[in-house]
């Protein structure tokens, strides 16, 4: 080896890292797509559990795509939910706050379950407004 | 803190939303292999918990274990694990030393009796009485045995202190052992690894606050949530291992497609934790995809098992086969083994110089 320049580089493209486990993924989210019609129950599909390659998961987001629904969610780091080019396919990817992903799930549910405030949140909140308008009144 | 409240109380007073709450549950059930629906109710249960003590003794150790799971808290999700426990002594950690040390060890010990969670780092020497590693003059085997009958569970952290780790490897000097070699009567949870994964133990923490009981562990000890996978199962590149793509050394054309390492001595196959899938240095990557094999830290007597770069075909004892990967591999056996070879003289065709993996074979 007589220079750095000499060692080859070659760039793979993304086909040959393709390993066909994401197909499997989007026929178990079609799966739940007909379950949550069927019976209303939402389905999630955790996506760090499974072993897909960088390009497997490149080649889902590409299937999925993109719809109408982008949510950014500020809580402990921020979190990305939106829904794909599939009503009902929502794919979320929480981040902690130094932008680290730590959980990134397929959700396939009508409105994804961490946006619905808990009715204790709202309680409080309803106080909270009431004692402002009191306090300016 | 006080004593009544809760996690999520305790939490909200810091200024933590649910909603956040609810994110980190959702990412502790992704991580202990829990449904990702498990997370509604898992938030549920964590929730309502109260912070039990946890007294953490470090042993004979290289303190990794305590920087793995230190190094990579602040202030992420990890770093939550200190909300959910009070660590009333952890040596490296506290800011007290000497006789103030010791008597805040006692202090939660009698406090907490019957009740606090200890976690060991570190090997146990039993070498001239335990006198190879004693902390304010008294020996590891001695700290133990005082601090093990009033706890409610133990947590060996680490391969050393799960399996006897480094300090254990022939010849072993110091007569190093586990921590389940000295202690019989009380539940124990073996978080092996060199150094362990820090969520790991996050994990293990959360399961017993959700639950009031420890996870279900594997024959070795281990939370089966965590390493109930070989890193082969859940490896992105098994599927070139299914396919029989092999890289044959660490430059030819299939270590730069990403192929399998098998050959090149991955201990993926016997090595059971989840670095494949939760990963190393803040999610980045784990060893084999920086493109080198798994070395198979987190098994009983890995610095033993026979070399890094030999394939596991060769005998590679106390490293043993299971399930499937054996019958591939008994098979395979008499194949590698000559591939080895061919591979060692094919490397000393193709390179000047002698290279690690030609040393090992």
């Amino acid at each position: 080896m007589q220079s750095i320049n000499e060692i080859p580089v070659h760039v793979l493209s993304p086909d040959e890292m393709l390993t066909g486990q994401a197909e499997a993924v989007l026929s178990e989210i079609s799966d739940l797509l007909g379950r949550l019609l069927a019976t209303g129950e939402a389905g999630s599909i955790d996506l760090r559990s499974l072993p897909l390659s960088p390009a497997d998961r490149d080649w889902l987001d590409e299937k999925l795509g993109r719809g109408e629904v982008e949510i950014a969610l500020e809580a402990g780091g921020r979190s990305d939910l939106h829904e794909t080019a599939y009503a009902g396919v929502w794919k979320v990817t929480h981040r902690d706050t130094e932008e680290r992903v730590v959980a990134e799930f397929i959700e396939v549910a009508y409105v994804p379950a961490i946006l619905r405030p808990a009715s204790a949140d709202i309680e409080q909140a309803h106080e909270r407004l009431q004692a402002s308008l009191k306090q300016n009144s | 803190m006080d004593e009544e409240e809760t996690l999520l109380e305790h939490m909200q007073r810091e200024g933590m939303s649910r909603r956040t709450f609810l994110k980190y549950c959702a990412s502790l059930a992704s991580l202990m292999a829990l449904p990702p629906t498990a997370a509604a109710a898992m938030a549920e249960a964590l929730g309502k918990a109260k912070r039990p003590s946890v007294i953490w003794l470090p042993f004979q150790e290289c303190t990794g274990c305590t920087e793995s799971v230190t190094r990579s808290h602040t202030p992420s999700i990890e770093g939550m694990i200190f909300n959910m426990i009070s660590l009333d002594y952890h040596e490296t950690l506290m800011a007290a030393a000497g006789h103030q040390a010791e008597a805040a060890l006692h202090n939660a010990m009698k406090d907490n009796y019957g009740k606090y969670v200890l976690i060991v780092d570190g090997s146990v020497a039993t070498g001239l009485d335990g006198a190879y590693s004693c902390i304010a003059g008294r020996s590891n085997l001695d700290l133990l045995k005082e601090a093990a009958p009033g706890a409610a569970a133990i947590v060996a952290l680490g391969t050393c202190a799960s399996f006897g780790g480094i300090p254990k490897a022939k010849p072993n000097p110091t007569g190093a052992v586990a921590v389940s070699d000295i202690i019989k009567d009380k539940p124990i949870v073996n978080i092996s690894g060199c150094p362990p994964i820090p969520v790991v133990i996050t994990g293990v923490l959360a399961h017993y606050l959700t639950f009031g009981t420890l996870p279900e562990l594997d024959a070795l000890g281990r939370p089966k949530a965590f390493y109930g996978e070989t890193i082969h199962d859940r490896c992105y590149r098994r599927p070139f291992y299914d396919q029989g793509k092999f890289a044959k050394t660490f430059d030819d054309e299939g270590a730069r497609k990403g192929w399998c390492l098998f050959e090149l001595g991955c201990k993926g196959p016997v090595t059971y934790n989840a670095c494949a899938t939760t990963k190393w240095n803040d999610s980045t990557s784990f060893p084999i995809e920086s493109g080198h094999g798994c070395i198979g830290c987190s098994e009983p007597d890995f610095w033993d098992a026979g070399g890094f770069y030999k394939a596991l075909s060769t005998p590679a004892n106390p490293l043993k086969y299971v399930g499937a990967a054996a019958a591939i591999g008994v098979a395979a056996g008499a194949a590698v083994s000559v591939a080895n070879r061919a591979s060692k003289n094919a490397a000393k065709a193709a390179h000047e110089k002698t290279e690690l993996p030609d040393l090992e074979k």
